[in-house]
């Protein structure tokens, strides 16, 4: 009788000291700092969705600017959950810019109401409509993922530049140096990327992917562009997608296809197996940084590393 | 203001889901919530084929449609003698499946999905206000959420009789003339009300933790349905600061803490309830033993 009241209660407090384990190991996964806005007065304090956004501000604000972005590197816009933090960002900033076009979902309608109490700015405010890709059912939806055509990059960079001068009009002349710096490099990187891409034999012109974020890549620098999901990264992809786009590979001799950093590789491997059982081997020619770009501090952690990567990627596996 | 404005709406979504899923759990139907949440895809994807918009007007619409669609099939299927669980399931996984074949035939270029066009996010709820004559009125989210709960506690506290007897026993209500099938379409009307307002608010898992957590940890606590409800209330009141709470201090999800600490309390209700803990029942055990020794 004793004995089994002792190992009734020593079981009790397993299950306890598992409970604490596991609350401490959640409190320490949780504790991601160095991401609130740390400087006091003087810094304009800009708070971007993504982080290809903050980079931009970075490098056009310099030391009077302090950007920070809501979702971290490899984050999927679609997916993104804020976080309690994430309230102080977006409270504290005197400017919010984001990308717009719905990339943001739900959130865009409420930094649009937000606009009235401060400045919020879509970066793609400035794009014709001609400049945008829409969707061919005629819906009315425009492909948000606009910064595959660095010429895009260009009007957001304008468009960031303009509204913190406008903000900040004590630096004006800094921010315009700045961007003016800016925004040669992009033009440097867009001529980069058409060499580069026109330097691929026109057959195997072809950037096959998970998902379907390329559109505008593939409009500006002349690659046909095939994706196996829909726009939406949680969409389901078919049993026909899968087939014709194995059926593409073999047909064409494509040399290589692309994963995505924050999309799943699963689905591609499924067509590259596909190809391989009738006779045609493709090989995964790299990872493509699409919707988010790769860890601060390293090359591919800004926008012209991000573009630069993907371009060399896929110049090195068609060509 | 903005924590006083998360807390109220969190408060409220809380309450409603918390007297509907005395009900929901009553009935063994508590998985309609997370049935509600899949099923309105088809809704949206036809308001906005029909619309050209993703404005949030026109999602709620569409999803509050289905959500009525669902219901009712479900109860449909279940006075017709499919089992409660097999009718939510069935239901539930066509009508989301309809969602996605549609997309993938029509809207293949277009990002629609539901966490992107219907679910809200609790953090964001004070910044989307409502404005009447270019005044500010405050978060929409908490005047939905609170018409709604009004709604909730005038319904159910006007039949209230009608409804307590509807959930325990059926045979009796219809047997005295109540007419047992209005007041379960009734029930399932105003859950789909308060699901589909709250997902718009505040995103899915928090409305389908508080419809089933609190409901389930009330029932382990009182055998009476009117504590019960006060006792689910506040459970979901107390798990909306708790988890509020711990989401400051851990920089996280705040839905997802409160759903964590409504967990948290179902646990302990599991562990120390007087009536039916693991605690309570293992001690009486013991006596009961050693008496008979």
């Amino acid at each position: 009788m004793r004995l089994k009241t002792n190992s009734a209660i020593r079981r009790w407090i397993m299950a306890m000291l598992f409970l604490t384990a596991v609350m401490l190991f959640v409190t320490a996964c949780g504790s991601n700092s160095g991401n609130d806005f740390t400087s006091g007065e003087g810094k304009l304090k800009v708070t971007a969705t993504i982080g290809m956004i903050a980079d931009v501000v970075n490098n056009i604000g310099g030391d009077h600017v302090e950007a920070i972005g809501l979702m971290g590197p490899g984050v999927d816009p679609h997916l993104y959950k804020a976080s309690q933090g994430d309230i102080k960002k977006l409270d504290q900033a005197d400017v919010i810019f984001y990308n717009g076009l719905h990339l943001e979902g739900k959130m865009a309608e409420m930094l649009e109401k937000l606009g009235k109490k401060k400045t919020t700015v879509a970066v793609s405010s400035r794009l014709e409509e001609s400049a945008l890709r829409s969707d061919p059912s005629g819906a009315g939806a425009h492909d948000p993922h606009i910064w595959f055509d660095v010429r895009n990059w260009i009007s957001a960079a304008e468009v960031i530049r303009d509204t913190l001068v406008e903000k900040d009009p004590a630096n004006a002349d800094n921010y315009k140096k700045r961007a003016a710096d800016y925004l040669v490099k992009l033009e440097e990187l867009d001529r980069y990327t058409k060499e580069q891409i026109a330097s691929i034999p026109e057959a195997s012109r072809v950037l096959v992917t998970a998902h379907d974020a390329f559109g505008y890549f593939g409009d500006a620098y002349g690659i046909k562009v095939m994706g196996l999901q829909g726009m939406s990264t949680a969409s389901e992809y078919g049993t026909k997608d899968v087939t014709t786009l194995r059926d593409y590979l073999v047909d064409n001799k494509i040399k290589a296809v692309f994963v995505e950093s924050s999309v799943p590789k699963k689905s591609i491997e499924a067509v590259i197996e596909g190809a391989k059982q009738m006779g045609h081997d493709v090989a995964i020619g790299g990872e493509l940084f699409s919707d988010a770009m790769g860890k601060r501090g390293t090359e591919e952690g800004t926008y012209i590393g991000m573009v630069q990567h993907n371009v060399d990627t896929i110049v090195h596996a068609l060509k | 203001m903005t924590d006083f404005w998360i807390l109220l709406t969190g408060g409220l979504v809380a309450s409603c889901c918390a007297i509907l899923g005395c009900f929901l759990v009553l009935r063994r139907m508590s998985m309609i919530g997370d049935a509600i949440s899949h099923s309105v895809l088809p809704g949206i994807v036809i308001a906005f084929m029909m619309s050209g918009s993703r404005d949030s007007f026109v999602m709620l619409l569409g999803a509050s449609v289905l959500g009525l669609i669902t219901v009712f099939l479900i109860q449909l299927f279940q006075q017709s003698g499919v089992q409660a669980d097999a009718s939510i399931g069935v239901v539930f996984t066509a009508l989301f499946a309809i969602g996605v074949v549609l997309v993938s035939l029509n809207l293949k270029h277009v990002d629609i999905d539901l966490d992107c066009v219907l679910y809200g996010e609790i953090a964001h709820v004070h910044w989307n206000t409502w404005e009447l004559h270019g005044s500010d009125m405050g978060p929409k989210a908490v005047w939905m959420l609170g018409f709604t709960l009004l709604v909730i506690i005038a319904v159910i506290g006007l039949f209230y009789k009608q409804f307590k007897l509807c959930a325990f026993d059926p045979a009796l209500a219809a047997a005295i003339g109540i007419p047992v099938a209005l007041f379960h379409y009734l029930l399932m009307g105003l859950v789909s009300m308060a699901t589909v307002s709250s997902f718009e608010s505040v995103g899915a898992i928090l409305v389908v933790g508080m419809l089933i957590i609190p409901a389930s940890a009330a029932y382990l606590l009182t055998d009476r349905l009117g504590a019960m409800i006060f006792i689910s209330v506040a459970i979901g009141l107390a798990s909306t600061g708790l988890g509020y709470g711990v989401s400051v201090v851990l920089d996280a999800s705040i839905a997802g803490c409160m759903v964590c600490a409504a967990a948290v309390l179902f646990i302990l209700a599991f562990l120390l309830s007087p009536s039916h803990g693991l605690l309570a029942r293992k001690l009486r055990r013991r006596s009961l033993r050693e008496r008979t020794i």
